[in-house]
């Protein structure tokens, strides 16, 4: 207990003043204060009505924030999206797909594995598989060019044309699993020097014209890649898998393999490749997920 | 727990002079340490929902599909014992989905749940960095770090906390150890380990977030599967830790639990008779 005389402010300052930590590490007695109680008083009410706005600034924002199917779940009914919403959360998406372009460097590579630390891949495509029968007059058409041409090359001319690459590489998809798979074929690279694109080109759309969607109707996908992700020595044109050439499971005959981008980037069976300047349209970015997708 | 202050400031009231009307505090949370601390609430429940519905998505605990429903998933199969032995459940339309329907945004949402989790990774990334920032401006960092007694101090309050119920029982005083520090050995464990947790979350996070670019970091935790379990599991601690907190903070009183609101407590005795518990 503090006697009478103690109270006085200055002496309790000088009392845990005298006090010096031993070192610097030590935990030093807490700072302490007389106060009035009115004014103690005011200072409470003060913080805990701030505390109480704060709270209730928090669960609005929550609610504002939290996608409208969750929204459901808890019976808020009334329509809560909004431009503003997706905007703000875009922008979180745009925050860190810059973060992620500030780590990427063009000359790392990714780790590469052994034959032995293979995986079993799945092949995602959710039972609607396409009919293998587009495989026999398969092309691979070209635009965005430099010469001004849309070009269209078989798949015995790609494989004759350009040397192929092997890699064992891990997949890695936007639903958390992964896959450590055994590819190869031509680098993207080869292509692009092969067949230039427009001088002002930054980007390529890549597609797949024979995908399907979950109840089987044709569902064209589609997705966008830069150019200097297209470029990277580990991004390919694969046409094999496990020594062997792509099934239709996986792709065949061509597939986009850039193991510095999510699995969903890495499309099947390519159909076309266009260049252009402007950042092209994305299937997932579409859907609500990121369009830069870089791991 | 102590209350001596209180029979101090009805001393004090009965004063004459209103200069000499004072309540002694003692400083207890920087300004910066209280809002890093609430805004901890949100921020992490948006991480655990939103982690939940990306968990969903893939779950790490899956087995061999089950040869009639086809699930693979032990998340699924714990909502499915839930339903079949919680009374009132019996009729939930979607056992398999009871848990992502509880404790996460909801199953089939992985877009929407990706967006809100990197968003509240972010903020829980600054946060981190405010707290920081307000233990060294406050010097509370001190108070949190180990010491050598703790493995001694922290079996006293253990003992306390075990005895505690049978002593209310039979009605027999049961006192609580006494301490000079700010926070008691167990506290002070609890108080450390969770920012390391935080550090551990943010380092697992971003070895899944960038595996190729940080191949380094995910390789730390013993690959990229095993981030993913790490980030899993320290999502516990997180959960561990909060239940106790709060029926603690709850069970010690409005001094404490309004010490991270305001910022200071008028439960300041010479740190000799200080022998509180939060």
């Amino acid at each position: 207990m503090i006697n009478k005389k103690n109270r006085n402010p200055s002496v309790i300052a000088k009392s845990v003043a005298m006090k010096k930590p031993e070192c610097f590490l030590a935990e030093q007695p807490p700072q302490k204060i007389e106060m009035a109680p009115a004014r103690l008083h005011q200072l409470t009410r003060r913080d805990v009505l701030l505390f109480g706005a704060g709270a209730v600034a928090a669960l609005a924002g929550g609610g504002f924030l939290l996608p409208q199917d969750t929204l459901s779940r808890l019976s808020v009914h009334r329509n809560m999206d909004s431009p503003g919403k997706e905007w703000f959360l875009n922008k979180a998406l745009r925050i860190d797909g810059d973060v992620a372009e500030a780590l990427y460097s063009k000359n790392r590579r990714v780790p590469t594995y052994t034959k032995s630390q293979i995986t079993p891949l799945k092949t995602n495509y959710n039972g609607a598989t396409p009919d293998p029968g587009y495989i026999s007059g398969w092309n691979l058409t070209l635009d965005g060019l430099a010469s001004g041409l849309s070009i269209s090359i078989d798949i015995r001319n790609l494989t004759s044309q350009f040397s192929l690459h092997e890699q064992i590489t891990r997949l890695v998809c936007v639903e958390g699993w992964s896959a450590i798979a055994w590819w190869a074929g031509l680098r993207f690279d080869n292509l692009i020097r092969a067949y230039p694109p427009v001088s002002q080109a930054r980007w390529a759309r890549v597609e797949s014209s024979v995908n399907l969607d979950d109840s089987g109707n044709p569902d064209l996908y589609f997705m966008s890649l830069d150019l200097a992700t297209a470029r990277h020595p580990q991004t390919l044109l694969a046409t094999h898998f496990n020594g062997q050439p792509l099934t239709v499971d996986h792709g065949a005959p061509l597939r986009l393999l850039v193991p510095v981008k999510l699995g969903l980037k890495n499309v099947k069976a390519i159909t076309k490749i266009t260049y252009s300047a402007e950042e092209p349209r994305d299937y997932w970015a579409e859907r609500g997920y990121s369009r830069y997708d870089g791991i | 727990m102590s209350h001596s202050t209180s029979a101090y400031n009805e001393q004090n009231s009965t004063s004459t002079s209103p200069e000499q009307l004072g309540v002694l505090v003692a400083k207890k949370h920087h300004l910066l340490v209280r809002w890093s601390h609430w805004l901890n609430v949100p921020i992490l429940l948006g991480l655990i929902l939103s982690g939940i519905s990306i968990y969903w998505a893939s779950p790490i605990y899956q087995h061999k599909p089950d040869p009639i429903t086809g699930n693979f998933d032990v998340a699924a199969d714990i909502g499915i014992w839930i339903c079949e032995n919680v009374p009132g459940l019996h009729h939930y339309s979607r056992p398999p989905d009871w848990i992502y329907n509880h404790i996460s945004l909801g199953p089939g949402m992985l877009a929407s749940a990706l967006r809100l989790h990197w968003l509240c990774a972010y903020l829980f990334m600054l946060n981190g960095m405010v707290y920081v920032a307000g233990l060294d401006l406050g010097g509370g960092w001190r108070s949190l770090l180990p010491r050598r007694t703790d493995g001694f101090e922290a079996l006293k309050m253990f003992r306390y906390y075990i005895g505690f119920p049978f002593a209310k029982l039979i009605r027999r005083k049961w006192l609580h150890p006494r301490f000079n520090t700010k926070y008691n050995a167990l506290q002070r464990a609890a108080y450390f380990s969770v920012p390391v947790a935080g550090c551990l979350s943010v380092a697992t996070g971003w070895a899944i977030h960038k595996p190729m670019q940080l191949p380094w970091l995910a390789a730390i935790f013993g690959g990229y599967n095993a981030a993913r379990v790490w980030h899993f599991w320290l999502m516990w601690i997180y959960i561990l830790f909060v239940v106790p907190h709060v029926i603690l903070v709850f069970a010690d009183g409005w001094d404490t639990l309004r010490s991270m609101i305001v910022g200071w407590s008028t439960r300041a005795e010479p740190p000799e008779v200080i022998a509180h518990d939060q």
